[in-house]
């Protein structure tokens, strides 16, 4: 598990608000995929879909990619195929402002960092822990790597459990 | 071409309106029209009309002004009743009662009396049917007591002492829309001065530059600058211009910002820190004269790299207007937001 990709993920995924991209692939990786679908779920993406080299075909009605297109089934990914995937992410704007304004690594690739549940809880309630600053911006997120998946920290903290501090997102 | 008012109907305008106004009344309806008239009651040709139609005259209860229900329960202003209270009520029930005492009709006044007898004094469903303590009501911005803490923009109405103000201040009350009361009470700050010089072949060309600060003390906060060879024009230049640049700033309860923000002018860059309520202001006084202009009680700073007095005071102002709105964030996300302090404290911080 390369945090490098991740790190150009992050700084791509910056560089695409910046320039007020509507859509953005980024490396499939399972990562990659747990990440973009955390970042989803907490509001930052529109869409999040598998696909090749080129942007999967819109869906007729919603006019952007969406995984459950009927009329462009996605292909499996195979041996011969799992190279060349993408995953295609639909970026997100409000009153012509990007939702993802900011998206840093906190663990980087020669120097990690796993949290318990307690660090965790204080960095939510925006205090320092360990090296790491707090979650003092309105709206700021998170994202931990745990066995139960890719999850923002609070959530972690509700379930009380911990995990690799993946990035910070605003 | 509209029907004479009859001396009844003048001795009605009479008492609403006064003779100018009347005069003016008459010289506009002897201009109508039925020309106009015709053009009025058609329906628009233009390219504003409307798609589709509607009475615009009537006013529809559903669409136009909907009627809702009472957004809380919650009154404020609910106090218990005192013994006088009480009193007052239960002489008032005896007074009202039946001459026969024993009939039937006596007893069901004082069964009426006894479940309709109140406790509290103010709106009546926030005694009989409130909300749990657990999980109070929040209150729209106008129903609780939170004097002071809406942010009231100036009313555009200037009125009196207008012929007497300098040109100067007259053009600001023009382009601000503020009364020379309203500008009197705003908080202005001349807190940056020094004199600046101009090299020419002609010799030196010294003049004074001020840096001033104005804001109501309520959420409004601009800051200007003005140079002049005079030092009080360029102060009141400064001033002036401060006063003109106000533009209203976020802040959270009223009181501080929302998260910490950062604000980089030149070689300037300052981070500002939100902190809990009776915390003051622990920061340079710069920062401190712009926080008592917005009227941000409770904030921490800190300036790193350079302290130039002007950047600081610039990177200040752009850190605070660099905030955003929650609920703005929350919207973006397509989030639901919760403040879970108003709703612990029902609105009432």
């Amino acid at each position: 598990m390369s945090l490098v990709l991740l790190a150009n993920t992050c700084s791509h995924l910056q560089n695409a608000s910046k320039a007020r991209l509507g859509l953005t692939s980024i490396p499939s990786t399972s990562l990659h995929l747990r990440l973009a679908l955390a970042l989803q779920n907490a509001g930052f993406l529109s869409t999040v879909v598998r696909g090749g080299q080129a942007p999967p075909p819109p869906h007729l009605l919603l006019n952007h990619p969406t995984p459950n297109n009927e009329a462009a089934e996605i292909e499996p990914v195979t041996q011969e195929n799992v190279a060349s995937r993408r995953l295609w992410l639909g970026m997100k704007y409000w009153n012509s402002e990007p939702v993802i304004e900011k998206m840093q690594m906190v663990s980087k690739p020669t120097r990690r960092i796993w949290m318990d549940t307690e660090g965790l809880s204080t960095l939510v309630l925006g205090r320092q822990s360990g090296y790491v600053k707090g979650l003092r911006r309105p709206g700021e997120c998170l994202f931990v790597t745990t066995d139960k998946g890719v999850m923002e920290a609070r959530e972690c903290v509700e379930k009380k459990i911990g995990g690799m501090l993946l990035c910070r997102v605003y | 071409m509209f029907r004479p008012y009859t001396e009844k109907e003048k001795a009605k305008l009479a008492e609403k309106y006064t003779p100018a106004q009347r005069a003016v009344i008459d010289v506009g309806e002897e201009a109508v029209t039925n020309k106009h008239l015709a053009y009025q009651a058609s329906a628009r040709q233009n390219h504003w009309s409307l798609k589709y139609y509607d009475d615009l005259s009537k006013i529809d209860p559903v669409v136009d002004h909907p009627v809702r229900a009472p957004y809380s329960n919650t009154d404020p202003n609910l106090r218990l009743k005192t013994d006088d209270d009480l009193d007052e009520d239960l002489a008032n029930f005896i007074r009202n009662l039946p001459e026969n005492e024993d009939s039937p009709e006596a007893d069901e006044a004082w069964t009426e009396f006894d479940k309709k007898l109140r406790l509290t004094v103010g709106k009546e469903e926030g005694e009989r049917n409130p909300r749990s303590a657990a999980a109070p009501d929040l209150f729209r911005p106008g129903e609780a007591n939170l004097d002071g803490k809406i942010l009231r923009l100036p009313s555009t109405e200037s009125k009196g002492r207008t012929e007497e103000a300098p040109p100067a201040l007259l053009r600001l009350m023009q382009m601000t829309g503020f009364t020379r009361e309203q500008i009197i009470a705003l908080r202005v700050k001349s807190i940056v001065d020094h004199r600046v010089v101009n090299q020419t072949r002609l010799g030196k060309i010294g003049k004074m530059y001020y840096l001033s600060v104005a804001g109501n003390g309520n959420g409004l906060l601009g800051i200007g600058e003005g140079k002049s060879e005079e030092p009080g024009e360029a102060r009141l230049q400064s001033q002036y211009r401060a006063i003109r640049n106000m533009q209203p700033i976020l802040r959270y309860e009223g009181r501080t910002i929302f998260g910490d923000v950062k604000g980089k002018v030149s070689a300037t860059e300052l981070e500002l820190y939100a902190r809990p309520p009776g915390f003051g202001l622990r920061c340079q006084q710069y920062i401190w004269e712009i926080c008592k202009c917005a009227g941000i009680a409770d904030l921490a700073a800190r300036v790193t790299r350079s302290r130039n007095p002007m950047n600081t005071v610039k990177a200040t102002v752009e850190a605070l207007l660099s905030q955003k709105d929650p609920e703005e964030i929350a919207r973006a996300r397509g989030k639901k937001m919760v403040d879970v302090r108003k709703v612990y404290y029902a609105g009432l911080v």
